[in-house]
């Protein structure tokens, strides 16, 4: 076995994943191989300056990457890599579960870092919803998923050498892809903002949400929630709610309104410098994982702190 | 028309405690419970059994003897029979082990046109038990499902995946992994709770499944479990007025230089 092979559906992730596949490489010493899925030449190009000693470029006709499962999982085969770094998006952990049950290999999800301890590879992961870390000594072969964002996009270097290897991919076609609609972002990005606002299920109904829109204004905040506000009631987009299956954020504040702080929750904002929480529920989780605490009803505390902020 | 959910029992994160220097996970006084969210999985299913006759629900999990309370609450929400691995491989099981037992348990089962999974359990968060066994299966997967709709031997789901929506179809036999907001799940009843101990289990041992032993032993080296260590301030204002309150977090947030 030898290599490290990576793979994105996304060119962006592919290129985080060079980053780190690149220096992982160059500790043991070994190649390291990209999969471009339907990109274009200077795209696939691009993927030999960040890094890659051989790009495979796949083509085919289905615009649904999911259906390239065992094209992709044959080209790893071949490859024979001692690691396989897949993009954690959700169609990338779609992909990487089935070629690590067709090849009997390991698979750790969402890894938070890797790297070559003794020459074996470690990874850490979350456990039980964020409570806990685990480091896991990988097998050969392994497939790791990183989440978007998790490294920097390696920098190119136009200097670099390396083979393109153009091959044609079969599609499955078993499952039929009718409608494709995008979901359009409503709100800027929480992953760079300074300040975010996170509410909860303490919110009574949806009109309340103007109470925390006028404090988000007053301290300059964005505005997150938790799961369920996104999900179950839909007051805000998706991309809204922080979290294990949500965004990851590292503001200086972050604020929540009524939310009870189960470490799903937490571990999405834990990496804030300050942590401040508003919740009537004295014994709450929130209050263990924050820095200030007000214990109260937020409908008494919101329009207060709206109000002296005010001055 | 079988369906078949599958479920995990875990133990409920919000009884594991860390102990303080050592940050070892203190797990003697956690209880059990069906892992979150593949009680959407069963209400799913069951609710799937409501609007069709022919469709028949029965549950399946790879648990430790502990496992056994789980069953009862399973039938409880609606399938007529639970399937149960039992067997101690549980409680090291990662991924790979679990969908090679799992498969191995739906081909003695035979009867399955479509195998619902959680998108994540709650201790593991593994993702991948659902897609890992359509591909052993060599059928189908259809995952990050929030709606489904079964019609002449045909799945049409709908998947939320990061930034659109699709809609797709597939033949059965067909795995599909659900996203929680697919349904709610149902509080069961009192009569319900009671019917469910009349309900049919069977179970199984590793050794009654065909399975080679090398696909029952987990790929990683577990190194470590450490707990996250939270290091905060914890000043929590809880007595005083509301104005006290908001004053003194006012005056720290200024001191953080945060207003
Ligand atoms: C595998 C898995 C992944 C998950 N991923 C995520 C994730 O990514 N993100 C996420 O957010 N959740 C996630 N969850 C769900 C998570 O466990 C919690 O269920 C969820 O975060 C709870 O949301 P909440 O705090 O808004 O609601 P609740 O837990 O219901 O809390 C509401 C809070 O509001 C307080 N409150 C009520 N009224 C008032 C009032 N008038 N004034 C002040 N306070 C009030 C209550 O005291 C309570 O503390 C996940 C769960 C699982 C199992
Ligand atoms: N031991 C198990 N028994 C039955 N089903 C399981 C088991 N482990 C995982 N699953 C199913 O697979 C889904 C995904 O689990 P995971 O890959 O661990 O995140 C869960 O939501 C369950 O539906």
């Amino acid at each position: 076995m030898n290599g490290i092979f990576v793979y994105s559906e996304d060119i962006a992730v592919t290129k985080q994943l060079l980053n780190i596949g690149r220096s992982l490489a160059d500790v043991l010493q070994v190649n390291v191989t990209a999969l471009a899925l339907n990109e274009t030449e200077t795209d696939t190009a691009g993927l030999i300056a960040c890094g890659a000693e051989k790009v495979i470029a796949l083509s085919g006709s289905n615009p649904w990457v999911e259906s390239y499962a065992e094209s992709i999982a044959e080209c790893i085969a071949k490859e024979n890599p001692l690691l396989v770094l897949i993009g954690g998006t959700m169609r990338g952990k779609d992909v990487a579960a089935r070629i690590a049950a067709w090849h009997s290999h390991g698979l750790v999800n969402s890894a938070m870092s890797i790297e070559v301890v003794e020459r074996k590879l470690e990874t850490k992961r979350m456990l039980y919803g964020g409570l806990a870390v685990c480091k896991e000594e990988l097998s050969e072969g392994c497939i790791v998923t990183i989440d978007p964002r998790t490294y920097e996009e390696a920098a190119a270097d136009p200097l670099r050498n390396g083979d393109v290897v153009a091959c044609t991919a079969q599609s499955n076609d078993a499952v039929l892809v009718g409608g494709v609609c995008p979901i359009v972002r409503e709100r800027a990005d929480l992953a760079n903002a300074e300040k975010i606002i996170c509410v909860g299920r303490g919110l009574s109904s949806q009109s309340d949400m103007k109470l925390v829109e006028d404090l988000a204004e007053k301290i300059g905040a964005e505005i997150g929630c938790s799961r369920s506000i996104a999900e179950d009631y839909h007051w805000l987009p998706t991309e809204s709610y922080i979290g294990l299956s949500g965004q990851k954020v590292k503001p200086q504040l972050y604020l929540s309104i009524g939310i009870s702080g189960q470490v799903q929750h937490i571990v999405g904002a834990r990496d804030a410098r300050v942590i401040v929480a508003i919740d009537k529920n004295e014994k709450a989780p929130i209050f263990s994982a924050a820095d200030y605490g007000i214990v109260g009803d937020l409908y008494e505390i919101v329009p207060k702190l709206i109000e002296k902020l005010g001055k | 028309m079988d369906i078949v959910a599958c479920y995990k029992w875990v133990l409920d994160e919000q009884d594991i405690k860390i102990v303080p220097g050592s940050l070892l996970l203190d797990t003697s006084r956690a209880k059990g419970k069906i892992s979150d969210y593949d009680k959407n999985v069963i209400e799913e299913a069951v609710l799937q059994a409501e609007k069709d006759d022919t469709v028949t629900v029965t549950a399946l999990t790879f648990g430790n003897a502990k496992a056994k309370q789980s069953l009862k609450d399973a039938l409880s929400r609606g399938p007529v029979k639970g399937y149960w691995v039992n067997d101690a491989a549980a409680d090291i099981a990662d991924g790979f082990v679990t969908a090679n037992v799992l498969t191995a348990a739906l081909k003695k089962i035979g009867a399955y046109d479509l195998i619902l999974f959680g998108e994540g359990s709650s201790d593991a968060y593994g993702q991948q038990v659902g897609p890992r066994v359509a591909a052993l299966l060599g059928i189908p997967v259809v995952t990050f499902v929030t709606k489904l709709e079964i019609s002449e031997g045909k799945v049409m789901a709908a998947r939320k995946i990061g930034d659109c929506t699709e809609d797709v179809t597939v033949n059965l036999p067909a795995v599909i992994t659900l996203l929680p907001e697919v349904c709610k799940p149902r509080i069961p009843g009192l009569k319900q709770v009671l019917g469910a101990s009349k309900k049919p289990v069977q179970e199984f041992k590793l050794a009654d499944l065909d399975l080679v032993a090398e696909n029952t032993l987990p790929k990683n080296k577990i190194k470590s479990i450490q707990g996250y260590a939270m290091d905060r301030k914890n000043e929590i204002y809880t007595d005083g007025t509301v104005d006290e309150k908001v004053n003194t977090l006012i005056a720290s947030l200024t001191k953080e230089g945060l207003l």
